[in-house]
Parts: structure tokens; sequence; C-alpha cells
């Protein structure tokens, strides 16, 4: 019999103890959980796989997920939405922005304010994707998109220009319907 | 202001305050903030314009402005009742209504007051629905200041500083209600030398800087305190630094220094730093690109070894204490010479700088705003060292101190003075004899200048505490005579008097402590036999100097006859010359080494009233320039010589250490504020001053001032001296937002010179002397004394110094152009 380190009858307080391990009454109840657990994975035989086929297919995400950031346009006017006012770089907690402002020139205007931003760069590789850019932005001009496929094999390629930000991303992540 | 002190309760707390100081003073010295947009007391009285800072007295039923409310003893005030917080928030809700909000846009954001203050005492919801006032944005309200009206709270602020501080009355408030916005007579630019302080100064983005117009946010940035070295104000300043490049300068108040202003040339000379000229690595004679370090640390060496035994010299111009230091160092030690000056022609001599820099003798620059009386003699301070024009106007504003300037050109001064005076150039000391005499009432025997001389005597003579600030060449090889005045004023006797030096070199008289003195070693200890610049000048053209060191200087810009300089640097066997830019000289040079930005140094100047301050590296050098005391060591390691000197912190510990009176003082004195090392441990040190040999001052003059005046048979037309501006140099013609200010070659005379020689303001003319022609363009001022006129030095083209031997009057022919 298998020595316990503590004795039942030394209990300081009254304690609930299963039975003891072995014996007819264990096999027993070995092999009547094994049909409970059994019962669950037959019930769900029927409903076919669950498993999604990353990268062929893509977990959709929720409309609020926040994956890498997305800079605007105008739709009339084409005009960039952000005006380089740095409260994003002042908001973020990871120094990961970095805005250079320059004055628009009449006749070539790039934003539709006084200035814009000449250099707008986040460096991914430090962005902790909280969205507080987001939310300090005042006209929108950045928000967190639903992209999560940001993996590469160079830091250098992980700081996004404002080029790479205004795009649009190449494969789009499918988002998760209503109620879904 | 009585000066008594009493107390009185601000939100429960007993507070000591002085009577007449304003209630808002007094609270934020018992840490309660009253918020405030229109009220800052450099700027004077107080307006009570933005109705910002009110305050709730007891006694008293309606809400005060604790700006403009004196302190009473037993005052009892409430800054945090209802009526006072609704009174604020009510404020803040009307300023708002007419604020565009365009904060995300607006350079002010993030280090805005009026952000600061909706946030902490503002209402955070506006009624206002209808539509903004609309006024067209941004306008240049001058080349170097946008205004943007809409932004603008109407606090009067930049309405007080150009009418009370510096006095140009050009901004004013226009139209009336809400259409009330800043604006110039006629909406012409306003161009001043210090309206830089007006972007300092707007609580909100009304007024901004082109130069820094979208550079950078707060948080972008950092903020380095140092030391401008521009001119010899050296105004105490901070860095905007983005990126390690300057993107902007601002003030940092000091008022034994600047008093929290500064000029347009210090605020807006940062951008020269990254000019195209700028020297970035030590290049050779004749080499296309730059050379290594090495070889042209080497090269350097080799050259001045390879002079004769005191065939070498060292001029020094804008260096600081460590680099003068190490320069005559390595003359003196490493190549046994004793030709080391610094300046342009002459200097002062070693026995009257130990007389005139007597502690007793000098005075600090706040001895300025309590003076009975200020005298400005052979100086005018807005081209010399401008934050002592502002410093001297409010002087005279705020305190009725009566001013006298005895100048030989016009000053800015002028106009608030009591007495205002010409002498005739290169007269200076017949001036002082003749001011001295009428002081000491012997008014008698001979005078050149009786009736000026007693003119600005009766000004000075009832006066107590007097500040004399003269400039350099007043003391030029003779200094006797203003030792005179000094004792004729009783100058040692009086607290607070002194005499303020205005020196043509910014670190003029930190480098005359070092030791960068022909007959002087550091701590101005008494040395034989070195050659002057005009000594060196000679000896370079006779062979008698074949090696010439010059650091941070440009004599055929700078010095007088361009074509005597030419000639000498190209006789020179090999120069090596440490510049910030190419210019003339660095072309003639055998080798150019690149010098640093005051940006960029690492060092201590010391300010003409004996403060030691220090200049911090702020920004990173550009290109591959190396810290300049470090290339004085290793050069001097390479002639054979050790200095032991491997860090700034240890040269300037070598100085202090060969300095007597600067021993003591450690990094930490000097702090940020600087210390005077006449209050520090070791002033007793300073050389004594030599017994006076009991006989009357008798001054001897080159030329006799009488023959200077005007008379028919000259062979000339009019005696003709130079003057430096403030806006000539690299600091205008490399710095594109200064570009406009660079001044054009002008030939000033009074109107009776003008209707003699038949010219008008406008015309051109040529002014030769001796075969040397320059053309310039007249100007005819009133107060300029007849029979002298002046050119610019040092402008890019038609520089004056192609016309004088050494600094001195040109007896002048004038041509019209044309004719």
């Amino acid at each position: 019999m298998t020595e316990f380190p503590y004795l039942k009858d030394q209990d300081a307080v009254e304690v609930q103890r299963g039975p003891e391990p072995g014996g007819v009454g264990g096999a027993y109840r070995a092999f009547g959980e094994t049909l409970r657990g059994l019962k669950t994975t037959m019930a769900r035989l029927i409903e076919g796989p669950l498993t999604i086929q990353y990268p062929e297919e893509k977990t959709p995400v929720y409309p609020r997920f926040r994956g890498r950031h997305k800079l605007h346009k105008f739709e009339d006017t084409g005009l960039e939405k952000c005006v380089g006012c740095s409260l994003c770089a002042a908001a973020c907690p990871a120094d990961c922005i970095r805005v250079v402002a320059a004055e628009n020139i009449p006749g070539d205007r790039v934003s539709a304010g006084e200035r814009y931003a000449a250099v707008y760069e986040i460096n991914l590789s430090r962005c902790i994707f909280c969205g507080y850019c987001e939310i300090a932005c005042p006209f929108d001009a950045i928000t967190m998109g639903h992209d999560y496929e940001m993996a590469d094999y160079d830091r250098d390629d992980l700081i996004f220009t404002k080029e790479m930000l205004l795009a649009e991303p190449i494969e789009r992540t499918p988002l998760r319907a209503e109620g879904e | 202001m009585s000066g008594k002190e009493i107390t009185l309760i601000v939100d429960g707390r007993e507070v000591a305050a002085t009577e007449g100081e304003m209630l808002h003073d007094a609270a934020k010295r018992g840490d309660v903030e009253i918020p405030v947009f229109c009220y800052e007391p450099k700027l004077g009285e107080p307006v009570g314009a933005c109705r910002m800072c009110l305050v709730e007295i007891e006694g008293i039923p309606k809400l005060q402005t604790s700006c403009s409310t004196p302190v009473r003893d037993g005052m009892v005030v409430h800054t945090r009742t209802d009526q006072v917080k609704h009174a604020q928030s009510a404020v803040v809700e009307f300023l708002l209504v007419n604020h565009p909000l365009d904060c995300p846009v607006c350079d002010k954001g993030g280090e805005c007051p009026l952000q600061d203050i909706t946030m902490g005492w503002g209402p955070g919801k506006t009624r206002f629905t209808d539509d903004k006032r609309h006024f067209q944005k941004p306008i240049e309200l001058s080349p170097l200041v946008a205004i943007d009206r809409e932004r603008c709270l109407h606090c009067y602020r930049f309405v007080r500083f150009s009418q009370e501080v510096a006095e140009d009355e050009q901004l004013q408030l226009l139209e009336r209600g809400d259409r009330t916005f800043v604006g110039t007579f006629d909406d012409r630019p306003y161009v001043a030398p210090f309206h830089g302080n007006i972007t300092d100064l707007c609580p909100v983005g009304a007024l901004t800087n082109y130069t820094y117009r979208f550079r950078a946010r707060p948080w972008d940035v950092e903020q380095a305190g140092s030391v401008c070295t521009l001119c010899p104000s050296q105004c105490n300043v901070s860095f905007t630094v983005r990126d390690e490049q300057v993107k902007r300068v601002v003030a940092r108040d000091n008022p034994d220094v600047d008093d929290g202003w500064l000029c347009d040339r210090g605020r807006y000379g940062f951008e020269m730093f990254a000019a195209e000229e700028r020297v970035t690595e030590p290049r050779l004679k004749g080499a296309a690109g730059g050379a290594d370090w090495q070889a042209a640390i080497e090269k350097a060496a080799a050259g001045l070894k390879a002079a004769g035994v005191g065939k070498v010299a060292a001029i020094v111009g804008d260096a600081s204490n460590e680099e003068g230091y190490l320069v005559q160092r390595i003359m003196r030690e490493a190549l046994d010479s004793e030709n080391v000056a610094a300046g342009r022609a002459y200097g002062i001599l070693r026995h009257d700088l130990v007389d005139i820099s007597q502690p007793a003798l000098s005075a600090r620059v706040r001895d300025i705003d309590a003076a009975d009386a200020i005298l400005v003699i052979g100086t005018d301070p807005l081209h010399d060292s401008p934050i002592l024009d502002l410093r001297i106007r409010k002087a005279v504003r705020r305190n009725g101190t009566k001013l006298a300037v005895a100048t030989e050109r016009p000053t800015t001064l002028d106009g608030g003075a009591d007495a205002a005076v010409r002498y005739i150039p290169n007269a200076t000391g017949a001036f002082l004899d003749d001011l001295v005499k009428s002081l000491s009432g012997s008014g008698d025997g001979e005078s050149h200048f009786g009736a000026d001389a007693s003119q600005i005597a009766d000004v000075l003579r009832d006066a107590e505490k007097v500040v004399v600030v003269w400039g350099e060449n007043v003391a030029w090889g003779d200094g006797r005579g203003l030792l005179a005045l000094a004792e004729a004023l009783n100058i040692a006797e009086h607290d607070g008097a002194g005499m303020l030096e205005v020196p043509e070199l910014a670190n003029a008289r930190g480098l005359r402590e070092v030791g960068c003195m022909p007959e002087a070693g550091p701590g101005l200890s008494q040395r034989l036999g070195g050659m002057g610049v005009a000594g060196i000048r000679d000896g370079l053209q006779s062979g008698e100097i074949e090696s010439l060191i010059l650091f941070g200087v440009d004599p055929i810009r700078d010095f007088p006859n361009t074509a005597r300089w030419k000639s000498a640097l190209a006789a020179a066997d090999h120069v090596v010359c440490f510049s910030m830019f190419e210019n003339k000289t660095t072309a003639l040079a055998d080798v150019v080494f690149p010098l640093e930005s005051h940006a960029e140094k690492d060092g201590t100047i010391t300010h003409p009233d004996g403060r030691l301050q220090r200049v911090r590296p702020s920004a990173s050098r550009p290109g591959d320039i190396r810290p300049n005391w470090g290339i004085l060591a290793e050069l001097s390691l390479a002639l054979g010589f050790d200095t032991g000197i491997s860090s700034q912190p240890s040269a300037f510990a070598a100085l202090a250490g060969e300095v007597p009176f600067y021993a003591g003082i450690t990094d930490g004195d000097i702090g940020g504020r600087g210390i005077r090392w006449q209050e520090g441990p070791a002033a007793a040190a300073f050389p004594t001053r030599p017994e006076p040999s009991g006989d009357p001052v008798e001054l001897v003059f080159e030329n006799e001032p009488g023959e200077t005046t005007y008379t028919e048979a000259r062979s000339y037309d009019l005696d003709v001296s130079t003057y430096r501006d403030l806006w000539v140099g690299p600091i205008t013609e490399l710095n594109p937002p200064l570009r406009f200010l660079s001044p054009r070659q002008t030939l000033e005379l009074s109107p009776g010179d003008a209707e003699r020689l038949k010219l008008e303001g406008g015309d051109e003319v040529t002014v030769s002397q001796n075969g040397s022609t320059i053309r310039a363009r007249v100007a005819v001022r009133e107060r300029m004394r007849d029979g002298t006129g002046f050119l610019i030095e040092g402008t890019a083209s038609d520089n004056a110094n192609a016309l004088p031997d050494l600094a001195g009057t040109i007896a002048a022919k004038i041509a019209k152009v044309g004719e």
C-alpha cells in the first residue's frame, strides 16, 4: 500500500477525499470516465473538422481587431487626412511613430490643413498595437487595420513609411460576420 | 516700491510678500498658481487685458485681477471659490469663442499656455455654435515671423514688448472690438533687431517663427541649455534639438546676463551651422577633398616646426577659454614664441587691463538696472552687444536712470539719452581728457570738445552709482583716459558703480585672461616681447614671421587693410587656419581645420563682466568635425609637447590652475548661470594695481585731434571711419532666413556734409583712399558730426576694410558714380 505523507486522522480541518486508487473500484472509475469523455468526442464527430488551414485559410477577425495601421485619404478630394500634428507620436507608449511635418504649398497640396506629414513612419517591430494613436488622432487619419501578417526577414523592412501605410493591403484579412 | 515685508493669506496659506508687489507674484511664491495670459513682469506695468487672473479678495465685492492688484498687509484672497471658478471658466470660454482651435496644425501645440489653461481652468465644453471670426492666415509679419490673427487673444504682450522693451513702437492693435488685430502701420514688415522675442512671449500660436514652422513638437525635441557666443553679450540660450540638429533657439532667462531676451542674430543665426560653406573636415592646400586627420595634424605641425625660433605667431578670434588657453600654450611652450594676439588691429595693454579690470572698478550687468546714471562711450550697444541696448533702455524707462552717450557714430540710444554727443573718430582720448577736466571742474585750458564734454559731465556729475559702458577701442593703446574717468566719477568708492566693457570679440575677456595677449600670459601675468596683430602682419611681410596659426579669425574680411593682409598671408610660409566656414582666408591657408559652432562646442567663456559661463554641446557635429580642444592637444603632441589635456574638464582644470583668479571655480559653480570670478573664491589673486606714480595723467595722441577738423584746403573730401554692423558677416550671408538683412555698403554722412559734397540719400558713390576704391550708397543721417562719415566693415562686397591701414579714419575722396 502506498505510503501517504500525511495521515487522515491528523487533518486539522475536515477534508473531502476521493476514493483510494487501485482495486476494482478504481478500474471501473477509470473506464467510466473515459467513456464519458468519449461521449463528447463522438457527439462532435458528425460536425466535421474545425481546423483552419493557415496560411491557405485565415482566421476572420472581429471588426475592432487592432492590426496593422492604415493612413487615410479623403475620398472626394484625395488629400491626406493626416496633418502631421504628431499627437500619435506623443500618445505612443512604445515610441514607434516618427512624424516630420512640412508646410503645404498652394497648388500642390498634400493634406487639407496648412501642414502635412512629410515623413510618417511606424516601426512595427516596436509597436504594441495598443491603438492609442488611433484614439489620439484628431482627424481620424490613422486607424488600426485588420492585418496581422507582418513577419519579415529584416527589421528594417518593419519600418512602414507613409506610402506603405496609405496603400491598401495586398491581401485583405477576412472579417468575422455579424454574430459569428 | 517701499520694500516693507507684509503677510497676506492666499487660499488659507500665509504668504510673505513685499508691499507694492502684485498679488499674482506673491501668490506664486506661496505655491498658488493663478492662470494668466497677458501678465509678464518683464514687460513693465500690468495691463489686466485678458481677465484670466480674477480672484476674490475679502472686503471687495467684485472679483479683482490679481496681476494688477498690489498686495496689502492682511489681505485675504481666495482663488478657488465657486465665484472665481465660474469666472475663470467663463473667461476661457469667451477667449475660445474666436479661437480657431486648430491645435493639430498650430506650431504652439504642446507648449501652449492656452491649451494648458483650458485644460486646467476651462469649462471643457463650448456653447458657441456660430461661425468664428476669420482672417487671412498665415501672414508674414516679417520675413521671420508669421502671424495668425485668428488665434490672437489680444493680450497686448507683443505691443508692450514693441513699445516698452524694444521701444521700436512698430506693433499695434488695430481696429476695435472683435475686429481687433495685431499689425504694423500700413502693413509694413516688422523688422527690428529684437523682434523674434515676440514669438517667445505670445501665449498662443498667433506669432510663430518661420524658421521653426512645422519643424517639431515639444515631445519630439530636447531642450539643451547653452550660451550664445555670437557677440559679447553671451546671452543664455536653450537650443531646441531634434534629430541632433538645432531647430530653434529660445531665451533662457538669466537676469545677470540677458534678462530673458535674445536678439535676432542669436535667435535665427543657427541655420548657418548647416551652411554648405561649413568646413566639415580637415583640408590641405592644393588637395581636392578632405584630408585624413592624422595627416593634417602632422602637416600642420611640420610647417610650424619648420619656422625659425620665435618666427611663429597666432591670432585668436572666436574661441572658448580652453581653446585660447591651448593656442597660447602651443605658442609659448611648444613653439617658444610670445606672438599670441586676439582681436583685429590694436589691443589693450596689459597694465591698463590690470587697472581697468580691478574688481572694485568692474560693473555687473545687473548694476545697469539700479544705476543712477549710465555713460555709453565709444560703442553702440545695438551693434556691438545688442542685449545691453535693451538693458540700458530698461534702466532709463523703468528707473529713470540718466543716460549719457558719447560716441563717434549715432547710436540707437541717442533718442532716450539726456545727453548725446559725437566726437571725432580716434579722438576718444582727447574727449576723455576734456570730460575728466569738466567733471573735476578744471575746465579751463586747451580743450577740443569743451561744450560736448560738459554736457556729458552735467549728466554724470551728481550721480553716485555710475555705470560706464565703454567700447574696447576707448582703451586701445592707452587706457589712462578711462582710468582717469573712473577716478573722476569715484567709481571704486560707490557700490553699484562700475565699468563694463563692450569688447569686439565675443570672448575677449576670457581670451585675455587665459593669456592670448602678446605681453601677458595666463592670469594677465607679465610677459615680454610678443607681437600684436599689426606686428604679426608686418612681420609676415618682412619675413620676421614665417608660420601662422589663425584660430576663428578671417583677416581678409574682418581686419583693416585687406590688401596688406592678403599679401601678408601669401608671403607666409605656412598658415594653419581653424575656421567654421570656407572664406578667402581659408583659401590661402596650407592646412584648414574645421571649428565647432557654439551649439557643438564644450567649453567655458568669460562674459565682459567677469562671469564664467559654460557652453555645452547640444547638437551633433556635421561631417568629420572633432572637438577643437582635442585638435589643439594633438597638434601640441605632434609638436613634441604634451599638454596633458585629454578632455574638456582637464583643459578647464589646467587653465584654472594657471589663472590664479579662476582657481577654485568648478564646473558645479559655473552651473547653468555662470559665476563671476570677482565673486569666486580666488578673486583676491587678481594682479594688483601698480602704485600710481603721482604724476598727473597726460595723454599723448598720435593724431592731434584738432587737425582733423574740416578745412577747405584739404586734399580729401571726408574723414571716413568704419563700424561693425550687427548684420554683417556669415551670420546673414550663409543663413537663408537672415539673408535679407545682409547690409549693402553704405556711406553715412551728416546733412551738412551731404550738402557740401552735393550728395543726396540713395546716391551711388565711390570712396577711395590711396588707390583703393569701394562703392557705397549714401545715407544722410542726423546727429552725425560734420566732417565724419561712416562705412560698414566686413560686407561681402565693397568691404570698408579695404581702405584703412589700421583701425582708423580714412581720408577719403568721394565721387558720385556716373559723373
